[in-house]
């Protein structure tokens, strides 16, 4: 996959690890490193919420066709 | 009727410009009445003139056609019309024989009815939906988090203000694309079209609303033109219909991907709630960490178990031995000649014999008899065999 992925794949994946982890089943060494990747998928998503001013842009209304 | 004379130059008939205008106009005079229909575009009216005059014009192609019709009829249906006003003419035609113009000699002008817009505009629905635009299956999801949100509006600053306040109140780290078109009166079909694909074409753009106040019913009309209708169904992302009213149902509305009552109502399908979105994520991490601690903890607990049963090891063996023990005692203990004395039974020795009958014994002898506690020294008086 070239693009990077939404916020929705990045939430999603996270959502799976603490699911995973919460059911308990995993051996310690794979839990410390799911752990490590829901922190990181964390940080990403808290990133793309950064907000700074909501942007507007003027569209230019393409030209009339008069008829 | 005056007659339609020619002159006569050898065997060339000549008419005069009068008469070939009186001959056609009487040609044109035997046509049928008719009703036609047209945008009013110059309305000519005075009380000192007998006629009203106004133009008709062909909103697709531009024709025209003069329209006179009696002062005193026009007056009597009262009709107010404006300029930009499609209406039904009934009359005939008829030339104005001095400049040989063709005009229409007006017996009744009526504006066209809601019914018949409503006529076409079901007409127009049932043929759309047949074609399945409007089909549930249709319907795109819209984006979470877009990266930009295109706003389609009129010069309307309410709408427009309202749909560009509420999605920098909830999710200020998205864009907002403006593309402010004509959305009502002539063209605005057109107008909306085009800028519904230039919105469609910015590259950021993943979601469009269509924001438009109220108004009244042929203001909301080139929201359901056919062009504009499937110009929504085909936007390249999915489309968002705020308007007019509650209770207007313009057919882009159908053809959308989601529909709002206002402009607010549709910032809020457009774009998460920033405060939610960071609520939740900041749940989904607290319960991450707790996970991976109570998971390490367990973990650390059975170690904790596997320690102590191992340092309790040899204590355990050693009182399982000791128990054992103990059985084997009570044992061996049951099987002692003391346990029998103790139910009161006794032991008789003749020497170091211990006796099991009286063969041995005489009368006269001397008997050890042993108790559970003491002995008795006894001497036989009589023997019974």
């Amino acid at each position: 996959m070239t693009e990077p992925p939404t916020f929705e794949e990045l939430q999603r994946e996270l959502e799976e690890i603490v699911v995973r982890l919460e059911r308990g089943d995993v051996p310690v060494d794979e839990a410390i490193g799911l752990f490590r990747r829901g922190e990181e998928l964390y940080k990403a998503c808290v990133a793309r919420l950064e907000s700074t001013e909501l942007r507007i842009e003027e569209l230019e209304a393409p030209p009339d066709s008069v008829r | 009727m005056p007659k339609v004379e020619h002159l006569t130059y050898g065997d060339r008939k000549v008419f005069t410009v009068s008469s070939f205008n009186r001959g056609i106009g009487l040609y044109l005079g035997r046509l049928p009445a008719v009703w036609i229909e047209g945008e009013v575009t110059e309305l000519r009216r005075n009380a000192a003139w007998a006629n009203v005059f106004l133009t008709l014009r062909d909103p697709n192609t531009g024709a025209t056609l003069n329209v006179t019709i009696a002062r005193r009829v026009y007056d009597r249906l009262e009709l107010a019309l404006e300029e930009g006003e499609t209406v039904h003419v009934a009359g005939r035609a008829e030339l104005y024989e001095q400049k040989g113009e063709l005009g229409l000699r007006a017996t009744t002008i009526e504006r066209i009815g809601l019914g018949a817009h409503l006529l076409a505009l079901e007409e127009l629905k049932r043929k759309l939906a047949t074609e399945g635009l409007f089909a549930p299956e249709r319907k795109r999801l819209l984006p979470r988090l877009p990266r930009a949100v295109g706003i389609l509006t009129g010069a309307d600053a309410a709408a427009r203000g309202d749909l560009v306040a509420t999605v920098g109140a909830r999710f200020p780290a998205t864009t907002v694309v403006v593309c402010e078109t004509r959305v009502q009166g002539k063209g605005a079909a057109t107008a909306i079209v085009s800028a519904l694909h230039a919105l469609s074409e910015h590259p950021a753009v993943d979601v469009i609303v269509l924001a438009r106040g109220g108004g009244s019913f042929e203001d909301l009309l080139p929201f359901s033109d056919e062009a504009v209708v499937r110009a929504v169904a085909s936007a390249r992302v999915p489309v968002v219909s705020a308007v007019g009213h509650e209770q207007d149902t313009p057919l882009c509305d159908l053809a959308a991907d989601a529909r709002a009552a206002t402009p607010t109502a549709a910032a809020a399908l457009v774009v998460p709630d920033l405060r939610e979105l960071e609520a939740a994520l900041a749940s989904t991490h607290h319960r991450l960490g707790g996970a991976v601690r109570s998971l390490l903890e367990r973990d650390r607990n059975g170690l904790e178990r596997h320690g102590e049963r191992l340092r309790a090891a040899p204590r355990l063996l050693l009182e399982r031995r000791r128990a054992a023990l103990d059985r084997t005692g009570a044992r061996l203990q049951a099987l002692s000649p003391l346990a029998t004395l103790e139910r009161g039974y006794a032991i008789v020795r003749s020497g170091a014999v211990t006796l099991r009958d009286t063969s041995s014994v005489r009368a006269g002898d001397s008997l050890e008899i042993q108790l559970a506690k003491g002995g008795l020294g006894a001497v036989v008086e009589e023997v019974r065999r």
